[in-house]
């Protein structure tokens, strides 16, 4: 018996709506005639067909296999909903440091990026939980001071070894 | 040849490439040794800092970094029984026990001079081999590079994924992607959105560095446990220095892991964990004390980590000579190779053969500098993996993001890599892989144009693809590949048919 993942069959269902929408997308392309040549669409709609009819068989293997899955098995050792918690937040927390990167600048933002990742998975993991006042006091000035050295380390190899110029 | 060595020779031996190779090494070192970072991650990350190289300085530093992953696989097999890369799962056969025997240094010390072994006679192999192939891929034109592209399609979607199907859709996912921007031919954009970024196409880096690093880093995010800590071996390693004259007693076994690797190392697909098992099988079919393996036998630790080193070479041979990269490390070193203006196949042995006997010159280095740092900072790297997790992601990410923005200040192109991150993350998770995708990018190009040019020079005439033979085989062989590949799923679901079974 396998773990019941309903995401399986919804990640191939996304795939025939995306191969679809990129199959009628590529229709629309203007029509340059030139003689023995393909259209600009050939391939675009030869690959998003093929992702298309591929997709079906997977769907319907997916949906069986999720239909006779096993709801009580799991790989691993932690709660799904916590697992997708950490995910989520690093997916979000990455998102916010894109936006942040100019406006901010290279420093700030990568030191604010690096603490709040490190504090955010001890929080969203449950071991922020088990310390105490002092613990946490002491796990805080770790994270800062781990986020600040890190981000000024990372900005001088950058800019003096390699060359790379980043905003400030 | 001799004249393609010396300017070979002259490019390796600058300070800025004996350090960059060094530091190629010493990354792929650390990286190998923290179980669940792959080579590939490794030479992703490193992609962003050899742009500025001259091109053999870049691609010695990730050809170290592959080198240094796939010898340091073995710390974690010897002294936690956790094999740090797919390939070094056999050493932990007779490492391990030879550490509970009190022995972790002499099976490191073992490991170390066996994968030396290896990778230098697979630089021998590579370099014997690699020229002639290239030379005969002289004769390609647009019918046989389409079909080429269309056979390496193929078989890296056949052997990728658990199951061919989605193999292929992840293959053609990447062709798909590669057909963004501006159609060479005709002019016509192409899913640009209007959006500058965009009109020459996915710039490949955030490509490399989102399918391999960020997924890779998500995934480790959902699995993160902090309870999972890895426990500090207790094993004694103050003996891990490298056994030179111990390795070569045990020659037969050395000889056998690298013929293993050199064979197993050009086939598509088959990968490091094929190679070491097929070494460590014959290694002890041969032997003449078949019940000692198994239990901290040498002759296991040195057949095994001499294959997977000696595999290296041995898939640089279609990497280098016809731009068909075997599996995921070597994909993206293809891709970094073409980052650094460099393209793989016939034309690059032609055109440029003092650039390519550095790259072997490189590779034989790296060989040498990971003896030089795993055997002195042997006791250091034993240290990496008691990282804490979260720090190392953290960083990880950072890496990522300042190597993508820094290459060339767009923005966008770290939401492209964000979203092949997640698209890579997904693939991994339900089986499609990411290595296709890698491939689908790089070939699809390559199908595509060759494929109209071809068109337009026989006037629509689709029969010279189908006719002239080193096209016809090409594609034979890679329908043969296919219908093997169906075969054996059909015979592995007739023997078991467990839910979960991916194979289709």
């Amino acid at each position: 018996m396998t773990q019941r993942d309903i995401g399986k069959p919804l990640f191939n269902v996304v795939l025939i709506i995306v191969s679809a929408s990129v199959f009628v997308a590529a229709s629309a392309f203007p029509n340059v005639n030139i003689p023995g040549d393909l259209s600009a669409a050939f391939f675009p709609q030869l690959l998003s067909a093929l992702i298309f009819i591929f997709a079906i068989p997977c769907l319907i293997k997916d949906f069986q296999e999720w239909r006779t899955g096993d709801v009580t098995a799991s790989s691993s050792s932690i709660s799904l909903a916590r697992a997708a918690g950490q995910w989520l937040f690093v997916i979000l927390l990455l998102i916010a440091y894109v936006y942040a990167f100019e406006r901010l600048g290279y420093m700030i933002s990568t030191a604010l990026f690096i603490f709040f990742c490190v504090v955010g998975l001890a929080v969203l993991s449950g071991t922020w939980g088990t310390l105490s006042i002092a613990g946490k006091s002491k796990a805080l000035a770790g994270a800062l001071v781990f986020a600040v050295v890190l981000a000024v380390a990372i900005f001088y190899v950058f800019t003096d070894l390699f060359k790379i110029p980043l905003p400030t | 040849m001799i004249s393609g060595y010396l300017d070979g020779l002259g490019m390796v031996l600058q300070l800025s490439t004996l350090l960059a190779i060094a530091g190629g090494t010493l990354l792929g070192i650390v990286m190998g040794a923290l179980p669940g970072l792959t080579s590939a991650m490794a030479i992703a990350l490193l992609l962003p800092v050899t742009f500025g190289m001259p091109p053999v300085a870049g691609i010695g530093m990730l050809l170290g970094a592959l080198c240094g992953a796939g010898a340091s696989g073995s710390i974690p097999a010897v002294l936690l029984n956790i094999p740090g890369t797919p390939s070094s799962v056999a050493t932990t056969f007779d490492g391990f026990p030879m550490a509970q025997k009190g022995e972790a240094g002499r099976a490191l010390g073992l490991a170390i001079v066996a994968s030396f072994f290896g990778g230098v006679a697979s630089m021998v192999i590579l370099s014997l081999l690699a020229p002639p192939i290239a030379e005969f891929a002289l004769r390609f034109g647009p019918a046989e590079y389409f079909s080429l592209s269309i056979f390496g399609l193929v078989i890296i979607a056949s052997v990728a994924g658990k199951s061919l199907l989605k193999g292929l859709i992840a293959g053609m996912i990447g062709f798909l992607i590669s057909t963004v921007g501006t159609d060479p031919i005709t002019g016509v954009g192409r899913f640009t959105f209007n959006e500058l970024s965009l009109l020459t196409g996915v710039n490949l880096l955030p490509a490399l560095i989102g399918l391999f690093a960020v997924s890779q880093v998500l995934k480790d995010t959902f699995e993160y446990d902090p309870n999972e800590r890895l426990k500090e071996s207790g094993h004694r390693i103050d003996i891990a220095r490298p056994r030179f004259l111990e390795t070569l007693k045990h020659w037969k076994a050395v000889v056998m892991g690298i013929i293993s690797g050199s064979i197993v190392g050009p086939i598509p697909g088959a990968g490091g964990s094929i190679a070491s098992l097929v070494a460590y099988d014959q290694t002890r079919r041969f032997s003449k004390t078949p019940e000692k393996f198994g239990t901290g036998h040498a002759p296991g630790i040195v057949s095994v980590e001499s294959a997977n080193n000696s595999l290296l070479g041995g898939a640089l041979i279609p990497t280098l000579a016809l731009g068909i990269p075997g599996e995921a490390a070597t994909a993206v070193l293809l891709g970094g190779l073409m980052i650094q203006g460099i393209t793989p196949g016939p034309m690059l042995f032609a055109d440029q053969s003092g650039t390519v006997y550095g790259i072997f010159l490189a590779y034989l280095l790296a060989n040498v500098f990971m003896l030089l740092i795993m055997c002195l900072g042997i006791k250091l790297f034993i240290r990496v993996l008691m990282v804490p997790r979260k720090q190392l992601l953290a960083a990880i990410l950072v890496f990522c993001f300042i190597g993508v923005y820094g290459v060339d200040g767009d923005v966008f192109n770290l939401y492209l890599m964000l979203g092949f991150g997640v698209l890579g993350y997904f693939l991994n998770r339900y089986n499609f892989g990411t290595a296709p995708v890698i491939l689908g990018l790089i070939l699809g190009p390559i199908a595509e144009s060759n494929l109209r040019r071809g068109l337009q020079s026989f006037e629509g005439d689709w029969t010279p693809f189908f006719t002239r033979p080193i096209s016809v085989a090409f594609l034979i062989v890679a329908i043969g590949l296919l219908a093997l590949t169906l075969w054996q799923n059909y015979r592995s679901n007739q023997q078991s048919t467990p839910a979960g079974d991916d194979s289709v």
